[in-house]
């Protein structure tokens, strides 16, 4: 037998649990700002506006939750510590800063708003990236930690990406083209925020579902194709080269296809009966179709130059949706466990009923699955006004996303709370094994 | 010693896998089990996996609470990759709470 095993690496709960609150703020503000962009949404995608809520989405939630998963996953998978937990907690700052800057200044300057956002995005970008470092540089974590070391690359790029176009709202070096808007959100949606998740679901799916997988191939083949073709996609849509868009998208749809081979090989291995989270993925993928099917038809129809624009923006919001259903279902396995470690610190082991503090104990039930309701349809109205051209579609589903961003975050913040609550299920106590 | 180690299983089978909400010898997580007079109570255990979040609680509670069950004994609990935990590894009863009995032919 080999001796060993995972000691704590982990930063203080306050790390992961400050960036996943401020995410669920950055959902009701993106909720919020998807609202009263939902005209500019539906008639002209590229409007200021529109730019804001989509940059509100990505920075203030999703990259700002993302980033907080990972520097609570790097360390546990890895077994190796960060560089630096005040790094940790000055990334989540400037991450949040360059979320909530950036927007506002597209919706209505002033100019320094979006300058100083670019420069926060700039420095959160480098220090997480020095700071993943260490638990990345690790030799074991397999897949998982192979795929973080290229979606890292990916921020960074993208913020690059972002720092250019910033100064070029001075510089005026370039017209921002359509195509160039385009190749920067691929490259945030499908290199950093897309090959993140598809690297953490190959630790988490055979977690959360019991799923013994011994010589599974699909989630090697999903991260090296997705985090190798989003590069020549991004740059083929930059530079207006179709042959090398091409060979990037297709290597891009191998990747999330075998993404969806993984998930699937996930289910039907489990040891253990689908639950809530798992409700949550099923939304999360039939998003992530709809965002394929967007994409490829907006390459290859031959369309109006509006209606590919609209075929475009319908792909962008779909990938929105497929990861932030996907954040918000882990998020409600990920924080109680981060709960329960912190109130196991304190003392607190037991359920008032006597038996042990189980995660379940730590959120409410049903705002959770009116989250997943809100989030599933919220999306799908958005989409939907967007298809239709039907303004108050997109601002209830913006409204709808805004709701989800206050139960989620007010039914886990008072996980802890629950703890001191009423009864669950008894669990299994079967005596020695068979 | 095969009291002791009865009653060390015991123990054990009050330590639950907080997010299966399971106990751990019902999940097949423990190995092993060595009782000496010298060296004391020697507890090979196992996690659902490498990098499971509860890396660092469950070992510690599962001998706090077989040194709360035998506190003249000294308790070390060794976590071991090799073999690899499985969900065959489960007992009928473990299985069927999670309703996976019929999955496993157990």
């Amino acid at each position: 037998m080999i001796p060993g095993g995972p000691t704590a690496m982990t930063p203080p709960p306050s790390v992961p649990l400050a960036y996943l609150a401020a995410a669920a703020i950055g959902l009701f503000g993106f909720g919020f700002v998807a609202w009263f962009a939902g005209d500019k949404l539906v008639t002209v995608p590229n409007h200021p506006a529109a730019v804001s809520a989509v940059h509100m989405g990505v920075l203030a939630f999703l990259s700002v939750a993302v980033l907080g998963a990972l520097h609570q996953f790097g360390p546990v998978v890895s077994n190796k510590r960060l560089r630096s937990v005040m790094a940790g907690r000055f990334t989540m700052v400037a991450m949040v800063a360059a979320g909530w800057l950036l927007p506002n200044g597209f919706a209505h300057g002033p100019e320094w708003m979006i300058l100083a956002g670019g420069v926060s995005g700039a420095a959160a970008a480098l220090v997480a990236a020095w700071n993943l470092s260490g638990p990345l540089s690790s030799r074991t974590g397999g897949v998982p930690i192979l795929g973080l070391r290229i979606s890292v690359t990916y921020l960074v790029l993208t913020v690059a990406f972002g720092v250019v176009y910033v100064l070029n709202r001075q510089a005026a070096w370039f017209p921002l083209l359509p195509n160039r808007v385009l190749a920067h959100a691929h490259l945030g949606l499908l290199g950093w925020l897309g090959l993140t998740y598809v690297s953490v679901a190959e630790k988490l799916w055979p977690m959360f579902l019991l799923a013994h997988r011994p010589g599974a191939r699909s989630g090697k083949v999903a991260v090296v194709a997705l985090g190798s073709g989003t590069l020549p996609l991004a740059l083929g849509l930059l530079f207006s080269v179709a042959w090398l868009a091409m060979v990037g998208g297709a290597l891009a749809l191998v990747g999330l296809g075998a993404h969806l081979v993984s998930l699937a090989s996930s289910v039907k291995h489990r040891r253990r009966p689908l639950e809530m989270l798992h409700a949550y993925l099923a939304a999360s993928t039939l998003y992530l179709v709809i965002g394929i099917g967007f994409g490829v038809a907006a390459g290859f129809a031959d369309v109006d130059t509006g209606t590919r624009m609209i075929l475009v923006g319908v792909e962008v919001g779909a990938l929105i949706a497929w990861l932030s259903l996907a954040v918000a279902g882990h998020a409600h396995k990920i924080v109680p466990f981060i709960q329960y470690t912190m109130l196991r610190s304190r003392g607190v082991d037991r359920h008032p009923s006597g038996r042990p503090l189980l995660f379940g104990d730590l959120y409410r039930k049903a705002p959770a699955r009116a989250t997943l309701v809100l989030l599933t349809v919220g999306f799908g109205l958005i989409l939907a006004g967007m298809l239709t051209g039907s303004v108050p579609l997109a601002a209830f589903g913006g409204g709808s996303l805004g709701i989800s961003g206050i139960v989620i975050g007010l039914n886990l913040a008072f996980g802890p709370r629950l703890a001191a609550g009423g009864p669950t299920p008894e669990p299994a106590t079967a005596g020695r094994q068979a | 010693m095969t009291e002791i180690t009865d009653r060390v299983y015991e123990a054990l089978s009050g330590v639950w896998d907080p997010e299966l909400a399971v106990d751990i010898v019902s999940l097949g997580l423990v190995y092993d089990v060595r009782v000496d007079e010298d060296d004391g109570i020697e507890i090979d255990m196992t996690l659902t996996t490498p990098g499971c979040p509860v890396s660092d609680a469950l070992p510690a509670e599962a001998r706090r609470a077989v040194a709360e069950a035998l506190p003249q004994w000294p308790v070390r609990v060794e976590i071991v990759w090799d073999p690899p935990w499985t969900p065959e590894r489960m007992n009928v009863d473990a299985a069927r709470s999670l309703g996976v009995g019929r999955r496993l032919r157990i």
